[in-house]
């Protein structure tokens, strides 16, 4: 064979290499881009456990919205463990509002497909929680329910937890200007007015 | 000797592109008018980098005031020994009486002649010559002493195949309609001097071309340019000569058939309080991708723009007011958009249409909403928001909150006269349309579509007409009732 003709092959054989190399690639790329499932993980176990077992318990009041539509909020008394955290507190409280009512007076808040994703509290007070997109995609609409949905959250967190002063709720990660067209979803205050609960009695520890 | 040339012809036309962007950007004279009492004084103002300037000595000639136009000094002087105004040529600093006073731009003398910035005026004019002068920032006029001029506010509407232009005016004025071969149309306005709150309209149809306020030539007057469709021009007074509909109208024909709705009479029944509501914004909820709540083949963004469309007509009749629909398509808003149009159009009501649903199908209580109570108040804590110029969105309702209150009231009790078997419920929550409206603003959510009863009554459009015609008569009786918007 010819010295020209083998350097050609070799040339070749090198650009098809390289060709199929990169082709390989950009198909591993486009099919990690396809299924990139970024459910997975959300599915993965807590880092750290809430709570531990030996922890005292704590009595909560959860709000949920009465079955017979009298107010937009009614209440229910559940238990959680007194963690060290109020973060790890604050995600009890909100999976309790995640997994709806024991009573069937009332009502669940919360579309069933939609998960407590994170909850981040800053020092002024105000805890940012973080739930999935199916909170707005899977929320039937309406004003009362969509404020039902929000305060749910809002009140149950503030009521329980004073160290809080206000709840801003995340949907998918990220603000949203309202959850479904209505309630504008900004740090927002406790709102008992809505409720037929009253307020608490004892002394709250509030940083003003 | 060629590159040479070519390097000179460069520099020239580089040196000619400098002194050209330095120039000042003058704009062509426009017709500028000062108002006094039992005169007018038109001028020619010119616009130097989007100022307005003034010709100086016109306006001294006008109010008989001795001057002396110093060409060596370079410095203009108005009045006698002991009212005395002293301008410089490109200084912003005059000089009143010994004071110096500070303008917002510059004197200027172009081509040997003095222009003033219009502030001299107020600043300068009126302190040796006691007038005072009054100027709306973007006008082309000035008022001046005693002179009160009618306030004149100009919208136009597309109302089944017309085009209905209505002028509100603040005191009754008399009103003459000429048309010429050119379409144009043009309305001329008698009575006392007319402050228009905008030049020009910024609107445009099948009909209608534009809508502009003139009074160059000292007669106020509102020019229409028409397109040749529209054949014919229809005018009806109402509120004792203080508001005019003009109905632009594709066929002559038509007027048989009635295209626009009835004029709005307002004559003893509605009175002073009707003349509060000149505007009013429905906002039908939901729209486009948002369809809102959906129940056996009703979605709620179909079901308020249906409603929406009558409350409009209820309104226009009921109250003579101008009614804007947030959207009247099948159209995705934001709550911004749906607030912003309300805020801008300055409306004096806006209304939020919704429908309700429950996941119990017993559920039938209707919810009739008003902004929560200090919303927002606390997002900002360290800045008290009554001190700030510029408010946050959602802090807008703050001076209307009251109102809105009231207003929703008002509906409770009305909705409880017109249909009694309906319950509703006045709530407050953190309504995003609600929470970045400036006037009063409530939202009505209607029933439960996922209640049959609630859901057939809701799609029956007699029962539509009736809802409306409730919330038009509340809409009344707020605006009787309540003390002032403004």
């Amino acid at each position: 064979m010819p010295r020209h003709i083998k350097i050609a092959l070799i040339v070749l054989g090198v650009g098809f290499a390289i060709t199929f190399g990169l082709f390989v690639n950009v198909i591993g790329r486009i099919q990690s881009m396809v299924n990139d499932d970024s459910d997975a993980d959300a599915f993965a176990p807590p880092a750290e456990e809430l709570f531990s077992p030996t922890d005292p318990p704590m009595a909560v009041r959860v709000f949920f919205p009465p079955a017979d539509g009298s107010v937009v909020l009614s209440s229910e008394d559940r238990t959680i463990f007194r963690s060290p955290g109020l973060g790890n507190r604050a995600k009890q409280i909100l999976q309790k509002v995640v997994d709806g009512p024991q009573s069937n007076r009332l009502r669940p808040s919360i579309p069933p497909e939609a998960r407590l994703q994170e909850v981040f509290i800053d020092d002024t007070g105000v805890a940012y929680v973080d739930f999935s997109n199916a909170l707005a995609t899977n929320h039937l609409g309406g004003m009362v329910n969509e404020q039902a949905t929000v305060y749910s959250i809002v009140n149950s967190l503030i009521y329980n937890l004073p160290e809080i002063r206000q709840v801003q709720i995340l949907v998918g990660g990220g603000e949203r200007e309202t959850l479904k067209g209505h309630c504008l979803l900004l740090p927002l205050e406790m709102d008992l007015s809505i409720t037929n609960v009253k307020p608490r009695e004892d002394s709250q520890p509030r940083a003003d | 000797v060629r590159r040479s040339a070519i390097a000179i012809l460069l520099l020239a036309a580089l040196g000619g592109a400098a002194l050209f962007s330095t120039r000042a950007l003058w704009a062509a004279d426009t017709d500028f008018a000062i108002h006094f009492e039992g005169s007018v004084l038109p001028l020619k103002s010119k616009s130097v980098n989007r100022v307005i300037y003034l010709p100086l000595v016109e306006i001294a000639q006008h109010l008989s005031q001795p001057y002396t136009d110093d060409f060596r000094l370079e410095t203009f002087t108005i009045g006698a020994q002991n009212a005395r105004l002293v301008t410089t040529r490109n200084s912003a600093l005059i000089s009143v009486n010994g004071q110096v006073v500070l303008l917002q731009n510059p004197v200027r003398r172009d081509d040997s002649q003095w222009f003033v910035p219009v502030d001299f005026l107020s600043q300068g004019m009126s302190r040796i010559t006691g007038i005072e002068f009054r100027y709306r920032a973007g006008a082309s006029r000035v008022f001046a002493g005693n002179v009160s001029p009618t306030e004149l506010s100009l919208s136009a509407q597309a109302v089944s195949g017309a085009t209905r232009l209505t002028l509100r005016a603040g005191s009754p004025v008399q009103v003459e309609i000429q048309r010429d071969a050119t379409q144009r149309t043009v309305i001329l306005l008698r009575g006392r001097p007319i402050d228009p709150l905008r030049e020009r309209l910024d609107y445009k149809d099948r009909l209608v071309e534009s809508v502009a306020f003139d009074d160059s030539d000292g007669i106020p007057k509102v020019l229409v340019a028409t397109t040749p469709e529209a054949k014919e021009v229809r005018i009806t007074a109402g509120d004792e000569s203080r508001v005019y509909f003009v109905d632009f109208t594709r066929e002559v024909a038509a007027t048989e058939a009635a295209p626009p709705p009835p004029p709005p009479d307002i004559g003893a029944g509605a009175g002073a309080g009707a003349r509060r509501i000149r505007l009013a914004v429905i906002d039908a909820g939901h729209g486009g991708d948002d369809a809102g709540v959906s129940d056996s083949g009703t979605l709620e963004k179909e079901w308020t723009l249906a409603v929406a469309r009558k409350l409009r007509s209820a309104l226009q009749n009921r109250l003579g007011a101008t009614v804007l629909l947030t959207r009247d398509a099948d159209e995705a808003l934001t709550s911004e958009a749906r607030a912003g149009l309300a805020n801008r159009n300055q409306a004096d009501l806006f209304i939020s249409l919704h429908a309700g649903y429950s996941a119990n199908e017993n559920d039938a209580v209707s919810s009739i909403y008003v902004i929560q109570d200090g919303f927002g108040s606390a997002l900002n804590p360290d800045v008290e928001p009554r001190d700030r110029l510029f408010l946050p969105w959602y802090l807008a309702h703050r001076n209307s909150r009251p109102h809105s209150e009231q207003l929703a009231t008002l509906l409770q009790d009305q909705m409880g006269k017109s249909l009694p078997e309906w319950k509703f419920a006045i709530r407050t929550g953190p309504i995003a349309v609600l929470a970045s409206t400036m006037m009063p603003a409530i939202a009505i959510e209607f029933g439960n579509l996922n209640n049959p009863a609630n859901a057939q009554s809701l799609t029956d459009e007699a029962f539509q007409t009736q809802l409306a015609a409730a919330i038009a008569a509340a809409a009344e009786r707020f605006a009787m009732e309540q003390g002032t918007i403004r």
